[in-house]
Protein backbone atom coordinates (compact mmCIF):
# COMPACT_ATOMS: atom_id res chain seq x y z
CA UNK A 1 0.00 0.00 0.00
CA UNK A 2 1.41 3.11 -0.88
CA UNK A 3 1.73 6.08 1.67
CA UNK A 4 1.11 9.67 -0.45
CA UNK A 5 3.47 11.22 2.51
CA UNK A 6 6.09 8.84 2.29
CA UNK A 7 6.31 9.13 -1.91
CA UNK A 8 6.45 12.80 -1.43
CA UNK A 9 9.40 13.06 1.21
CA UNK A 10 11.21 10.00 -0.70
CA UNK A 11 13.28 11.96 -3.27
CA UNK A 12 13.88 14.29 -0.23
CA UNK A 13 15.48 11.74 2.29
CA UNK A 14 19.03 11.51 0.81
CA UNK A 15 19.33 15.40 0.38
CA UNK A 16 18.59 15.40 3.63
CA UNK A 17 21.29 13.21 4.99
CA UNK A 18 23.80 14.93 2.97
CA UNK A 19 22.62 18.26 4.52
CA UNK A 20 21.55 19.71 1.13
CA UNK A 21 17.98 20.85 2.66
CA UNK A 22 17.09 24.38 3.35
CA UNK A 23 16.04 24.92 6.69
CA UNK A 24 12.25 24.48 5.99
CA UNK A 25 12.10 21.28 3.84
CA UNK A 26 14.95 20.06 6.74
CA UNK A 27 12.56 20.56 9.46
CA UNK A 28 9.47 19.31 7.03
CA UNK A 29 11.43 16.55 6.48
CA UNK A 30 12.13 15.78 10.37
CA UNK A 31 8.40 16.28 11.02
CA UNK A 32 7.96 13.08 8.24
CA UNK A 33 10.55 11.11 9.64
CA UNK A 34 8.95 11.06 13.57
CA UNK A 35 5.61 9.79 12.36
CA UNK A 36 7.26 7.25 9.44
CA UNK A 37 8.94 4.55 10.70
CA UNK A 38 10.30 3.41 7.52
CA UNK A 39 11.13 6.50 6.17
CA UNK A 40 13.31 6.70 9.04
CA UNK A 41 14.82 3.15 8.69
CA UNK A 42 15.64 4.40 5.40
CA UNK A 43 17.38 7.18 6.54
CA UNK A 44 19.32 5.21 8.86
CA UNK A 45 20.55 3.33 6.11
CA UNK A 46 21.45 5.93 4.10
CA UNK A 47 24.05 7.21 7.43
CA UNK A 48 25.23 4.07 7.90
CA UNK A 49 26.00 3.63 4.17
CA UNK A 50 27.61 6.83 4.46
CA UNK A 51 29.87 6.53 7.27
CA UNK A 52 31.64 3.56 5.81
CA UNK A 53 31.75 5.02 2.35
CA UNK A 54 33.46 7.53 4.76
CA UNK A 55 35.72 4.84 6.43
CA UNK A 56 36.68 3.17 3.20
CA UNK A 57 37.87 6.83 1.82
CA UNK A 58 39.89 7.42 4.76
CA UNK A 59 41.82 4.49 4.97
CA UNK A 60 42.65 4.57 1.27
CA UNK A 61 43.77 8.58 2.21
CA UNK A 62 45.87 7.28 4.87
CA UNK A 63 47.38 4.97 2.55
CA UNK A 64 48.85 7.50 0.73
CA UNK A 65 52.00 10.08 1.29
CA UNK A 66 50.84 13.35 1.69
CA UNK A 67 53.83 15.07 2.41
CA UNK A 68 54.58 16.86 -1.20
CA UNK A 69 50.95 17.07 -2.09
CA UNK A 70 50.63 20.74 -1.57
CA UNK A 71 54.25 21.42 -3.33
CA UNK A 72 53.19 19.80 -6.23
CA UNK A 73 50.10 21.71 -6.74
CA UNK A 74 51.49 24.76 -6.25
CA UNK A 75 54.01 23.59 -8.76
CA UNK A 76 51.47 22.83 -11.05
CA UNK A 77 49.87 26.17 -10.05
CA UNK A 78 52.47 28.66 -10.56
CA UNK A 79 54.92 26.75 -12.84
CA UNK A 80 57.84 29.28 -12.64
CA UNK A 81 58.45 32.07 -10.67
CA UNK A 82 57.49 35.46 -11.96
CA UNK A 83 59.77 37.97 -13.06
CA UNK A 84 60.83 40.58 -10.25
CA UNK A 85 58.77 43.24 -12.56
CA UNK A 86 55.83 41.40 -12.73
CA UNK A 87 55.93 40.80 -9.47
CA UNK A 88 56.48 43.80 -7.83
CA UNK A 89 53.40 44.92 -10.12
CA UNK A 90 51.29 42.13 -9.29
CA UNK A 91 52.18 43.08 -5.13
CA UNK A 92 51.38 47.20 -5.78
CA UNK A 93 48.59 45.83 -8.01
CA UNK A 94 47.19 43.64 -5.05
CA UNK A 95 48.00 46.13 -2.19
CA UNK A 96 46.23 48.81 -4.37
CA UNK A 97 43.04 47.35 -4.99
CA UNK A 98 42.42 45.61 -1.45
CA UNK A 99 44.76 48.59 1.38
CA UNK A 100 44.20 51.50 -0.85
CA UNK A 101 43.46 53.54 2.48
CA UNK A 102 46.83 52.93 4.02
CA UNK A 103 48.53 53.10 0.83
CA UNK A 104 47.56 56.91 0.03
CA UNK A 105 47.70 57.63 3.35
CA UNK A 106 51.90 56.58 3.21
CA UNK A 107 51.56 58.25 0.37
CA UNK A 108 50.92 61.49 0.63
CA UNK A 109 52.51 61.22 4.16
CA UNK A 110 56.17 60.50 2.58
CA UNK A 111 55.31 63.47 0.15
CA UNK A 112 54.60 65.54 2.41
CA UNK A 113 57.95 64.47 4.90
CA UNK A 114 59.68 65.36 1.14
CA UNK A 115 58.45 68.42 0.79
CA UNK A 116 59.00 69.79 4.44
CA UNK A 117 62.94 68.19 4.50
CA UNK A 118 64.30 69.37 1.23
CA UNK A 119 63.53 73.27 1.65
CA UNK A 120 64.68 72.53 5.59
CA UNK A 121 67.75 71.42 4.36
CA UNK A 122 68.94 73.34 2.07
CA UNK A 123 68.14 76.45 4.72
CA UNK A 124 70.25 74.23 7.21
CA UNK A 125 72.99 73.78 4.65
CA UNK A 126 73.35 77.67 3.57
CA UNK A 127 72.96 78.37 7.64
CA UNK A 128 76.22 79.74 9.24
CA UNK A 129 77.30 77.39 12.06
CA UNK A 130 77.23 78.88 15.57
CA UNK A 131 79.46 81.96 15.69
CA UNK A 132 80.58 82.31 12.36
CA UNK A 133 77.82 85.02 11.61
CA UNK A 134 80.32 87.50 10.38
CA UNK A 135 81.07 87.81 6.95
CA UNK A 136 84.88 88.44 7.61
CA UNK A 137 87.45 87.69 10.32
CA UNK A 138 88.29 90.87 11.81
CA UNK A 139 91.09 91.15 14.96
CA UNK A 140 89.76 93.31 17.07
CA UNK A 141 92.83 93.38 19.49
CA UNK A 142 96.38 91.92 18.84
CA UNK A 143 99.84 92.29 21.48
CA UNK A 144 102.64 90.70 21.83
CA UNK A 145 105.12 90.04 25.79
CA UNK A 146 106.25 93.19 26.97
CA UNK A 147 110.06 91.13 26.66
CA UNK A 148 109.50 89.97 23.11
CA UNK A 149 111.02 91.32 20.23
CA UNK A 150 109.17 90.67 17.70
CA UNK A 151 106.17 92.89 16.34
CA UNK A 152 102.81 91.52 15.39
CA UNK A 153 101.66 92.85 11.90
CA UNK A 154 97.88 92.25 10.49
CA UNK A 155 96.46 91.72 7.41
CA UNK A 156 93.28 91.27 6.59
CA UNK A 157 92.68 90.10 3.05
CA UNK A 158 89.95 91.30 0.48
CA UNK A 159 88.54 87.88 0.57
CA UNK A 160 87.45 88.04 4.21
CA UNK A 161 90.14 86.05 6.14
CA UNK A 162 93.20 87.70 8.45
CA UNK A 163 96.60 86.86 9.23
CA UNK A 164 99.14 87.70 12.20
CA UNK A 165 102.78 87.62 11.36
CA UNK A 166 105.22 88.35 13.76
CA UNK A 167 107.76 90.27 12.67
CA UNK A 168 111.08 91.09 14.34
CA UNK A 169 111.13 94.24 15.76
CA UNK A 170 114.51 95.07 17.28
CA UNK A 171 113.77 98.97 18.15
CA UNK A 172 110.35 97.90 19.77
CA UNK A 173 109.63 99.46 23.32
CA UNK A 174 106.11 98.67 23.58
CA UNK A 175 104.87 95.59 23.99
CA UNK A 176 101.78 95.86 21.72
CA UNK A 177 98.64 98.21 21.07
CA UNK A 178 95.23 97.87 19.84
CA UNK A 179 94.66 98.28 15.99
CA UNK A 180 94.90 101.72 14.65
CA UNK A 181 98.55 102.40 15.84
CA UNK A 182 101.00 103.73 13.44
CA UNK A 183 104.67 102.72 13.90
CA UNK A 184 104.33 99.41 11.43
CA UNK A 185 106.05 100.64 8.30
CA UNK A 186 109.09 100.88 9.28
CA UNK A 187 109.25 97.05 10.12
CA UNK A 188 106.94 95.67 7.87
CA UNK A 189 107.48 95.13 4.46
CA UNK A 190 105.38 96.58 1.78
CA UNK A 191 101.86 94.86 1.72
CA UNK A 192 100.71 93.06 -1.69
CA UNK A 193 97.74 95.01 -3.47
CA UNK A 194 95.73 91.92 -2.90
CA UNK A 195 95.85 92.37 1.18
CA UNK A 196 94.32 95.27 3.24
CA UNK A 197 97.04 96.02 5.94
CA UNK A 198 95.59 96.88 9.09
CA UNK A 199 98.27 99.45 11.16
CA UNK A 200 98.87 98.50 14.65
CA UNK B 1 66.95 67.40 53.49
CA UNK B 2 63.58 69.88 53.70
CA UNK B 3 61.77 70.69 50.97
CA UNK B 4 62.65 74.80 50.60
CA UNK B 5 66.63 73.93 50.82
CA UNK B 6 66.30 71.12 48.09
CA UNK B 7 64.23 73.56 45.51
CA UNK B 8 66.93 76.73 46.58
CA UNK B 9 69.88 73.91 45.69
CA UNK B 10 68.26 72.97 42.68
CA UNK B 11 67.73 76.82 41.42
CA UNK B 12 71.29 76.94 42.29
CA UNK B 13 72.16 74.19 40.18
CA UNK B 14 70.08 75.40 37.51
CA UNK B 15 71.31 79.06 37.35
CA UNK B 16 74.96 77.72 37.48
CA UNK B 17 74.54 75.47 34.27
CA UNK B 18 73.02 78.11 32.71
CA UNK B 19 75.89 80.59 33.40
CA UNK B 20 78.37 78.08 32.26
CA UNK B 21 76.89 77.07 28.88
CA UNK B 22 75.97 80.69 28.14
CA UNK B 23 78.40 81.15 25.64
CA UNK B 24 78.93 78.28 23.14
CA UNK B 25 80.72 75.94 22.55
CA UNK B 26 81.78 76.61 19.39
CA UNK B 27 83.04 74.35 17.12
CA UNK B 28 86.71 75.27 15.62
CA UNK B 29 88.65 73.73 13.39
CA UNK B 30 92.54 74.17 14.47
CA UNK B 31 95.39 72.80 12.10
CA UNK B 32 98.69 72.77 12.53
CA UNK B 33 100.64 74.16 9.25
CA UNK B 34 104.54 73.60 9.05
CA UNK B 35 105.86 76.65 6.12
CA UNK B 36 109.01 76.21 4.51
CA UNK B 37 110.50 78.72 1.82
CA UNK B 38 112.71 75.61 0.36
CA UNK B 39 111.52 73.47 -2.09
CA UNK B 40 109.09 70.50 -1.16
CA UNK B 41 105.34 69.93 -1.31
CA UNK B 42 102.14 71.84 -0.62
CA UNK B 43 98.98 69.99 0.93
CA UNK B 44 96.37 70.60 -1.48
CA UNK B 45 94.35 71.52 0.82
CA UNK B 46 96.63 74.20 2.00
CA UNK B 47 96.82 76.09 -1.67
CA UNK B 48 94.69 78.47 -0.67
CA UNK B 49 96.81 79.25 2.51
CA UNK B 50 99.50 79.12 -0.06
CA UNK B 51 98.22 81.70 -2.10
CA UNK B 52 97.20 84.29 1.24
CA UNK B 53 100.46 84.43 2.39
CA UNK B 54 102.22 84.20 -0.81
CA UNK B 55 101.98 87.75 -1.47
CA UNK B 56 104.71 87.95 1.50
CA UNK B 57 106.55 84.85 1.50
CA UNK B 58 106.52 82.65 -1.21
CA UNK B 59 105.97 79.04 0.52
CA UNK B 60 107.13 75.98 -1.14
CA UNK B 61 105.97 73.58 1.05
CA UNK B 62 103.09 73.35 3.07
CA UNK B 63 102.83 70.39 5.23
CA UNK B 64 99.49 69.77 8.34
CA UNK B 65 101.11 68.59 11.73
CA UNK B 66 97.75 68.15 13.12
CA UNK B 67 94.26 68.91 12.19
CA UNK B 68 91.97 69.14 14.88
CA UNK B 69 88.20 69.78 15.45
CA UNK B 70 87.79 71.71 19.01
CA UNK B 71 84.88 73.04 21.23
CA UNK B 72 85.51 76.39 22.90
CA UNK B 73 84.03 77.58 25.03
CA UNK B 74 84.75 80.34 27.89
CA UNK B 75 86.93 77.55 29.83
CA UNK B 76 89.46 77.59 26.95
CA UNK B 77 90.60 75.01 24.53
CA UNK B 78 94.49 74.32 23.86
CA UNK B 79 96.54 73.12 21.10
CA UNK B 80 100.09 72.19 20.83
CA UNK B 81 102.48 72.88 18.09
CA UNK B 82 105.73 70.97 17.45
CA UNK B 83 107.67 73.36 18.42
CA UNK B 84 106.99 73.15 21.96
CA UNK B 85 104.63 76.09 22.40
CA UNK B 86 100.74 75.56 23.11
CA UNK B 87 97.84 77.89 22.04
CA UNK B 88 95.25 79.12 24.04
CA UNK B 89 91.61 78.92 22.50
CA UNK B 90 89.16 81.07 24.70
CA UNK B 91 85.81 82.22 23.59
CA UNK B 92 85.47 86.17 24.71
CA UNK B 93 81.93 86.33 23.47
CA UNK B 94 79.36 85.49 21.41
CA UNK B 95 76.74 88.20 20.44
CA UNK B 96 74.32 87.97 17.31
CA UNK B 97 75.82 84.79 16.04
CA UNK B 98 79.57 86.02 15.72
CA UNK B 99 81.75 84.62 18.64
CA UNK B 100 84.93 86.40 19.74
CA UNK B 101 88.00 84.42 20.13
CA UNK B 102 90.92 84.87 21.82
CA UNK B 103 93.95 83.06 20.99
CA UNK B 104 97.40 83.42 23.11
CA UNK B 105 100.00 81.77 21.50
CA UNK B 106 103.56 83.34 23.16
CA UNK B 107 104.74 85.90 22.37
CA UNK B 108 101.20 86.96 20.78
CA UNK B 109 97.76 87.45 22.37
CA UNK B 110 94.99 87.99 19.83
CA UNK B 111 91.22 88.52 19.69
CA UNK B 112 89.18 88.12 16.73
CA UNK B 113 85.54 87.81 15.59
CA UNK B 114 84.78 84.24 13.95
CA UNK B 115 83.17 84.21 10.31
CA UNK B 116 81.75 82.09 7.77
CA UNK B 117 84.00 79.75 5.55
CA UNK B 118 87.24 82.37 6.50
CA UNK B 119 90.26 81.67 7.81
CA UNK B 120 92.46 82.99 10.50
CA UNK B 121 96.24 82.37 10.22
CA UNK B 122 98.42 83.25 13.01
CA UNK B 123 102.42 82.89 13.00
CA UNK B 124 103.42 80.38 15.77
CA UNK B 125 106.53 80.57 15.22
CA UNK B 126 110.14 78.89 13.59
CA UNK B 127 110.38 75.13 13.69
CA UNK B 128 113.16 73.05 11.40
CA UNK B 129 114.30 75.96 9.21
CA UNK B 130 110.30 77.03 8.33
CA UNK B 131 107.71 78.53 10.20
CA UNK B 132 104.60 77.32 12.13
CA UNK B 133 101.29 78.35 11.36
CA UNK B 134 98.13 78.06 13.22
CA UNK B 135 94.88 77.82 10.96
CA UNK B 136 91.39 78.74 12.84
CA UNK B 137 88.48 78.11 10.79
CA UNK B 138 84.83 76.79 10.02
CA UNK B 139 84.78 73.30 10.86
CA UNK B 140 84.03 71.31 7.27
Amino acid sequence: MKNPAREKFLPMLSPYVDGELTPEERQLVEQHLQNNKESAAQVADLRAGDGLMRNALEMQADEVDWKKFSEDVMARVTPEKLPLFERLKLTFSEMFTYQRGPLVAGLVGAVAAVAIAIPLTISLMGQAPEGYGAGRVEVQTVSVDTEATVKPVVFETESGDAVIWVVDAPEKKDGGRKKGGSDEEDIAPAPPEELKKQDL
Amino acid sequence: MTTLPRRCLLLAAFTFASAAFANGPVAVQADVVFASTAAGKVDPSLTKMQETLGAKVKYLTLEKRSSQKLQVTNRGATVALPNGKVAELTLEALKDGVATLRVKLPPTDATYSLAKDKSFYLQGGGHEGGDLWLVLSQPK
